[in-house]
């Protein structure tokens, strides 16, 4: 399970998950680090039995028989079918692209915009001998 | 006001599907034929994909198949931005000659540049994102500029002969009395209609702050829509307009509008993504639909008054027995 959870600079967005690595050692840990990787908007780098690969989880069927996830792989059009049994670690290698920081970048442009505004108002009323 | 063949359209394949007995049928289909977009909204949790992700794109013949199996009247494309999609012309082209009424939701951003791509027809109607006056609409798709060039492409394409329609969400925070402003200068732009909604409270939204609780959410409509003035015009059923104010209660219908996309049938709804199936069949038959709605106890749900699930709950109550549509024209009328 992962050691450790990063914070968000928003306290109102979820913590991201990005850098941390899954290794299961039970069938719980499993179906929990799946799931947490569906729900994760990056890529993911999985570790099969035989195979490493890299790619976007977009579906998990835990009630499927075998369970089974779904995932785009990086460069591959169709997707690729496999088991839960053969899951052994999940790492977050992919950026999260929930992660807000466009937004951030966004607000933090528009109090830079406004404090500007506001910079140049007093410079003026200043100048013109209103404060 | 939509054109009579498309409400008769509707209201035909809606008591045909309540005499053939059909607990769920799908009213629109949410077709989002690719999820790359060139805005980054606040309040938008739809894009948010790797690159590799965001660069495919389902081809026409997949939004065909989608369409035909669904069965549904209406489609609705969302995205992502649907005119970034090379061959979104003969998408729709290809809707319009299987007599789908089409929705296409767009920023607006490209629609200018690429309105003749197009041919108006009753069965296509631009849905522009305006999500308030200039500066609210700005702010709400974080890019300065986006609202004037969104009402240089309505003016233009309302002057070729296009159906348009505004599509609006409204978060916490929203001032009743702008809003009731915009809603006089989109309907001076000549648009046919107004949509409104408020927004889901998306998880992976950058802005997690503006989500409407359910009381915010009726409190604020009722301000923005007591004492409508006669020139708006809303391309929404009056029976979904009273619920957003508080005056009518209605369960979600989240099969009413079934999303499909690069992943395949959403589950549960174009909001939620509990998972993905191959089949619209599947899509039915497998998703547990007693996990959705405000009367589960799923907390996804509990705020959720959207337009894609309960529109299709207000048209079912409609066309689903006399005093629904007594109440529709009571509504319709202003009584």
């Amino acid at each position: 399970m992962p050691a450790d959870i990063k914070s968000s600079p928003n306290p109102h967005r979820h913590a991201s998950l990005e850098g941390n690595v899954f290794t299961f050692q039970s069938e719980a840990d499993r179906i929990e680090g799946i799931d947490k990787a569906f729900d994760y908007r990056g890529d993911v780098s999985i570790t099969l039995r035989n195979e490493q690969v890299e790619g976007y989880i977009f579906n998990r069927e835990p009630k499927a028989t075998p369970p089974r996830i779904q995932v785009f792989i990086k460069g591959s059009e169709e997707p690729r079918i496999i088991p839960y049994a053969d899951v052994m670690a999940i790492a977050f290698t992919g950026k999260d692209t929930a992660d807000g920081k466009s937004w951030d970048a966004w607000v933090n442009k528009k109090e830079h915009e406004r404090q500007a505004e506001a910079d140049r108002i007093k410079a003026e009323s200043e100048a013109q001998g209103h404060l | 006001m939509v054109p009579i063949s498309q409400a008769w359209t509707v209201a035909s394949y809606v008591i045909s599907q309540k005499l053939k007995g059909r607990k769920r049928y799908p009213l629109v289909l949410m077709l989002e034929p690719l999820f790359r977009c060139n805005l980054a909204c606040a309040g938008c949790g739809k894009i948010q994909y790797p690159d590799h992700v965001l660069n495919k794109r389902l081809t026409p013949q997949q939004c065909f198949d989608a369409v035909e199996e669904c069965g549904a009247p209406m489609v609705s494309i969302p995205g992502g931005e649907p005119l970034i999609h090379n061959e979104i012309d003969q998408i729709v082209a290809g809707l319009v000659e299987r007599k789908k009424y089409i929705y296409l939701c767009t920023n607006a951003l490209l629609l200018k540049r690429k309105l003749d791509l197009f041919k108006p027809s009753k069965y296509l109607t631009f849905s522009v994102h305006m999500d308030g006056l200039k500066e609210d609409h700005d702010t709400a798709v974080c890019r300065d500029g986006t609202f004037d060039i969104a009402v240089e492409a309505i003016k233009e394409a309302v002057k070729r002969g296009f159906r348009v329609t505004t599509n609006t969400t409204l978060f916490s925070g929203a001032n009743p009395a702008h809003v009731r402003e915009f809603f006089d200068e989109m309907m001076t732009l000549g648009v046919e209609g107004m949509m409104l909604s408020p927004g889901y409270t998306y998880e992976k939204a950058p802005d997690q702050e503006k989500f409407l609780h359910r009381d915010q959410t009726k409190a604020l409509f009722k301000q923005i829509l007591q004492n409508p003035k006669k020139s708006w015009r809303f391309n929404l059923s009056p029976l979904f307009l009273k619920f957003l104010q508080g005056d009518l209660d209605f369960e979600c219908t989240p099969w009413g509008s079934p999303a499909y996309n690069v992943f395949g049938w959403q589950k549960p709804c174009y909001l939620l993504q509990d998972g993905y199936v191959s089949t619209f069949k599947e899509y039915l038959e497998s998703t547990d639909w007693d996990n959705y709605g405000n009367k589960s106890d799923n907390p996804k749900c509990q705020d959720c008054m959207v337009h894609c699930g309960f529109e299709p709950s207000a048209v079912d109550a409609t066309f689903g027995s006399f005093s629904g549509f007594l109440q529709t024209a009571k509504a319709t009328m202003g009584v």
